[in-house]
């Protein structure tokens, strides 16, 4: 009897996942699904589910009608030296908030959590003006400097220091490491899974970035590929005309993501739900 | 205080050299000791304060003295207009109009999103086959550009084929024209803002129900309370710090969604997605109306700050931390 009801329970949490996922999967089925298909398929109603021959050849379309490989590889490598400049300076600046001893530490801890609430958007006429007078508009010197500083990657990487047995750092002080080591040889290789969760979702974001990156960077070699994709979907869409290759280039824009998630979920969901708050 | 602190603080010298020292008793007080300590605190701490203030600080407050001109950024004068700029976004219909939204906006995605991962991580948290799995698919939307799903999204929504009104005609219900009416805008928006999301928040209360002991449900079921008893009383209590986590996190978020609104209806039809953020955009980067703008980002960063406060106190009345 009790065994029959876990098992009418079990079966119902299934049903209800599976039907949840199907959900959450089916934008990005379509999407590739609609991505083979012709532009007739993809026009008739009621709905072509499968495409009749799958026209492989949209991909190469779409890769070739706009550079979304120089797209895609300029998101991934300003994202990239935007990562390694956050998680450096993060680990240092949460190093002096953890073990180091100064006058206002706790106020100036205070003040950077208050600007995490704050809307960055707010920022972006004066920094807009700033990267100007700077000379830095249109160049990833300017994307990477105003994206130089992570409150979160501060506040992750100060938890993850927190959790450290100070005994453990006496003794290399007492070896006579300096604070530079002790933070490269001793904190960090202790608390990688803080740095790899903060390096992938820092990466992601910044991957995804729009709004910012696309005022700051118009050169058309520059481009990010958000707002590359953008550009191709309003030139290309709007007017119903290549469909099936906006799908197609929309799949491309999100692949790098979704098998970057798929290779490291562990620290993505491991990360996120122990570096929150303590429930 | 000093003392006790400063004897736990070694200059940056070489490992002999300390030795050396150290022979010669405390050195770690002395003016050299004083000094190498200073600078390891400004070598540590600027590298990231230089661009936080550079980025975040000094355009908070230069930010707000753009507020009180007329500047038009072509031109490279300007003149001081006091609180015209919030006079005539006070009088302007548009503005209350792009805050009401706002609200619809934050409500509409906020709370959908918290009880929809809460729910998620409900049926995932017990062991279950393929819970990994489950967990994965759940959350991806959450990886992918809002960009690129929100095309596929528009694509979903055109109204002759798309697969919204097929799933409509599924139900007999009539089809609608989602982006292009000022009904049904909001919501076509805010369902791609929940999808994304609420994989998001699942993470956060699966992490949070592994930490409420399983002697309190044990317990609960030995006095006989029902499931949502127990759901009630013990569980909801326990996970609401991390209700109140995601809520202000959220919320600051949904206050500042850009793209998904970007790509589907760009603040329209006649006005109907506009939120204060999209009014913002369009007035300093569209008609380069930086006074107005930098009002309106006033009004932004008030809003937040103000937001923020109010969670922050209401939490102390019913956040039960452990």
């Amino acid at each position: 009897m009790y065994k029959a009801k876990m098992w009418t329970i079990t079966g119902a949490r299934h049903a209800a996942l599976i039907g949840f996922s199907l959900l959450m999967a089916f934008p990005f089925l379509w999407m590739a699904l609609s991505a083979l298909k012709t532009n007739e398929e993809l026009w008739n109603f009621p709905e072509v589910w499968l495409p009749a021959i799958p026209q492989w050849h949209n991909f190469l379309d779409a890769w070739n009608s706009a550079p979304f490989g120089q797209y895609i590889f300029n998101s991934a490598f300003t994202a990239l030296v935007i990562v390694l400049v956050q998680t450096l300076n993060s680990a240092m600046i949460a190093y002096a908030f953890t073990h180091l001893e100064f006058k206002g530490k706790n106020l100036l801890f205070s003040l950077i959590l208050a600007t995490y609430m704050l809307p960055a958007a707010a920022t972006y006429v004066p920094s807009y003006i700033m990267l100007a007078d700077l000379n830095m508009l249109d160049s990833y010197k300017g994307l990477i400097f105003s994206n130089a500083a992570s409150v979160f990657g501060i506040f992750l990487f100060r938890q993850a220091f927190l959790q450290i047995h100070r005994e453990v750092i006496e003794a290399a002080k007492i070896d006579g490491a300096s604070h530079w080591r002790i933070l490269w040889k001793i904190l960090f290789p202790l608390s990688k899974p803080s740095f790899a969760t903060f390096g992938l979702i820092s990466f992601v974001s910044m991957y995804n970035n729009y709004l910012w990156p696309s005022l700051i960077i118009k050169d058309e070699k520059l481009l990010l590929i958000t707002a590359g994709l953008r550009q191709f979907f309003v030139q290309e869409g709007a007017y119903g005309i290549k469909w099936p290759l906006v799908m197609a280039a929309s799949t491309l824009a999100v692949i790098p993501m979704l098998l970057l998630f798929i290779i490291a979920q562990k620290w993505f969901i491991k990360g996120l739900s122990d570096s929150g708050v303590k429930g | 205080m000093e003392k006790a602190s400063d004897t736990k603080i070694q200059p940056p010298v070489s490992y002999p050299t300390l030795k050396k020292r150290r022979k010669h008793g405390k050195m770690t007080s002395s003016f050299t000791g004083r000094l190498a300590h200073l600078s390891w605190v400004i070598f540590f701490t600027l590298p990231a304060l230089i661009p936080l203030s550079i980025f975040w600080v000094w355009p908070m407050l230069y930010s707000l003295y753009i507020s009180f001109t007329d500047w038009d950024y072509m031109s490279p004068t300007y003149n001081l207009v006091g609180l015209q700029n919030y006079r005539n976004l006070l009088g302007d219909e548009a503005f209350f109009q792009a805050l009401l939204n706002t609200v619809y906006f934050t409500a509409g995605s906020v709370v959908p999103t918290i009880a929809g991962g809460l729910l998620l991580a409900m049926l995932l948290h017990k062991k279950i086959r393929g819970g990994s799995i489950y967990q994965m698919i759940l959350f991806s939307p959450w990886v992918t550009p809002t960009v690129a799903v929100s095309i596929v999204w528009s694509w979903i929504y055109e109204p002759e084929v798309g697969l919204a009104n097929w799933a409509l005609s599924l139900f007999h219900l009539p089809p609608l024209e989602w982006t292009g009416s000022m009904e049904w805008a909001m919501p076509a928006i805010l369902i791609v803002t929940i999808w994304k999301g609420v994989g998001w928040a699942m993470i956060f209360y699966l992490g949070a129900l592994k930490k409420v002991p399983e002697e309190l449900y044990e317990s609960a079921s030995l006095d006989g309370g029902s499931g949502w008893k127990t759901f009630r009383n013990i569980t909801l209590p326990l996970i609401s710090p991390t209700t109140f986590f995601l809520v202000i996190i959220m919320t600051v978020e949904a206050i500042q969604a850009y793209d998904q609104i970007q790509v589907l209806t760009q603040g329209g039809p006649a006005g109907s997605t506009r939120t204060i953020l999209y009014m913002y955009y369009q007035s300093a980067f569209e008609q380069f109306n930086m006074g107005q703008a930098t009002a309106v980002a006033t009004i932004l960063v008030i809003l937040t700050a103000f937001l923020s406060l109010i969670q922050f106190w209401t939490s102390k009345r019913w956040v039960h931390y452990q």
